[in-house]
């Protein structure tokens, strides 16, 4: 029974990181001695399931701007605001406020109009953000140009304004782009397509016509004339993650991770407290044979014992259900 | 015994029928409750708590499933769990075959399917894959913490 995941198949070390590029947009490494499903669900999971915080509710007084309120609001839902130590906000639909409070949600607005002859610039900076939120970082527009700007949002001509309030609100990507945390992650596994997984299309020889990854002298390329393995399975997956800039990508990994984990144990608690509830459930949806049979028992099952005449009718089995032990006189009828 | 028999074929009649079929009941459900820890009580109400619970239940058996080879069906699940479970499981000696499927895709449903030995039940062999995908997450986001640092040390 007990077993080490890990050990199997030969997999002496169990999975292994190494990092070969990082800073604060980036981070390239290799994992090793897991399988794909595993690589390939940690992929998954920090593309789409990563929470982070972003406009989501845009409430527009004024707008006298060329652009169009509904194009204006995705802009800004868009932008990218610090989402470090999420965990301190709930989702809206979590929370115990009625609509929005300062634990689910932070507000920003925007108030711009343009005095000049110049065309004026509305940048993510001017974006002010309240102040009832659980830390001082959180909901902040993410600024990393040199000038300290920005995202654009709108430009303006002199006599447009802008008057906007912003809900941001936690989410995942899977439900809107606009909360992913990556802007892109590399996946790439068998460099030398030794498995072949790819099926490469080429003119007279794929070998020299398909430009080679930069991984493929991490590895061995194929020996000349080396028969196909079909017992190979992909061991080594090289990452590469690109953050948007909300949170560091170091911590979208973990993050990715602890969100899988969730998963998990949200299925775990879910299977341990519902041992029950799954049998009923299964029960009126049980196999064929059962479910003709249980209706028709019920019936036989009560009737007797309502109406006894019924029963005397039939002597001998009225008799023997009074005197015979019921275990006893079922098994004999069978 | 002959009255027995007539009373079944004869059909419909009640007073007979009581007699004969509870036996029936209890055999199918004698031959599921052995081994099988997800076994029912019968409550129907579970439909209606479902309905007052803020979250639907996530998993449950699909009809015809036994103790050792049962088909699961999970609500809000895909391909990232699917598959790794999927591999975690049938991981696991005592499993036979594990496989899953997402039936269609506009609807966030996810089967599995598990069919083990007679060592352990379905019910058991899900429960060890999704707690050792948990240790298996555990390995790697230690892992990758560790190597984080040591590169960040390197690097200053």
């Amino acid at each position: 029974m007990e077993y080490d995941t890990m050990m199997m198949d030969g997999e002496s070390l169990g999975p292994s990181v190494k990092i070969s590029a990082a800073d604060n947009t980036h981070v390239d490494f290799e994992l090793s001695n897991v399988d794909l499903s595993f690589a390939n669900s940690l992929r998954r999971v920090i593309q789409a399931e990563v929470p982070t915080i972003a406009i989501d509710l845009v409430e527009i007084e004024v707008n006298t701007s060329v652009l169009a309120d509904e194009f204006i609001a995705h802009r800004l839902g868009l932008i990218p605001l610090d989402s470090r130590e999420i965990d301190q906000l709930n989702y809206t639909r979590d929370c115990d406020c009625d609509q929005s409070c300062g634990k689910c949600t932070v507000t920003l607005t925007l108030h711009a109009k343009c005095s000049s002859e110049e065309v004026m610039k509305v940048y993510a900076r001017d974006l002010i953000v309240g102040i009832d939120r659980p830390n001082n970082h959180i909901g902040n527009p993410v600024i990393t140009d040199p000038e300290g700007q920005g995202s654009l949002i709108a430009k303006l001509r002199k006599g447009q304004e802008l008057k906007i309030t912003c809900i941001a609100k936690k989410g995942i990507a899977k439900e809107h782009a606009k909360w992913s945390p990556t802007s892109a992650v590399g996946f790439e596994y068998d460099p030398h397509n030794k498995l072949h997984h790819l099926d490469l299309w080429y003119e007279t020889d794929a070998a020299t016509e398909w430009p080679k990854s930069k991984y493929a002298e991490w590895e061995e390329p194929p020996a000349e004339g080396e028969p196909f393995d079909y017992d190979a399975v992909p061991s080594r997956f090289y990452f590469e993650v690109e953050s948007v800039g909300n949170i560091e990508p170091d911590a979208i990994i973990q993050e990715g991770i602890k969100e899988l984990q969730r998963k998990l144990a949200g299925l775990i608690h879910g299977l341990g407290e519902n041992d029950d509830m799954n049998g009923d459930y299964d029960g009126p949806r049980s196999p064929d044979g059962m479910d003709g049979a249980t209706p028709w028992q019920d019936q036989g099952y009560t009737t007797p014992y309502a109406g006894a005449g019924n029963a005397s009718a039939w002597g001998g089995a009225a008799t023997a259900y009074g005197t015979t032990p019921y275990g006893n006189s079922g098994t004999a009828g069978w | 015994m002959p009255a027995a028999t007539k009373a079944r074929a004869s059909g419909a009649e009640d007073a007979d029928m009581e007699d004969v079929t509870p036996p029936s009941a209890q055999q199918p459900v004698d031959s599921q409750e052995d081994g099988d820890p997800m076994q029912e009580d019968e409550e129907d109400d579970d439909l209606g708590e479902e309905e007052e619970s803020e979250e639907p239940q996530r998993v449950r058996i699909l009809p015809g499933s036994t103790s050792t080879a049962a088909s699961f069906e999970f609500l809000k699940e895909g391909h990232t769990l699917g598959n790794a479970l999927r591999y975690i499981i049938m991981k696991n000696p005592d499993v036979e075959f594990c496989a899953y499927a997402i039936p269609h895709p506009s609807e966030e449903k996810m089967n599995l399917r598990i069919q083990t030995y007679d060592t352990t039940t379905a019910t058991a062999a899900l429960e060890k894959g999704l707690q050792d995908l948990e240790d298996l997450c555990d390995v790697v986001s230690e892992e990758f913490w560790t190597q984080r640092n040591d590169f960040m040390a390197g690097k200053h």
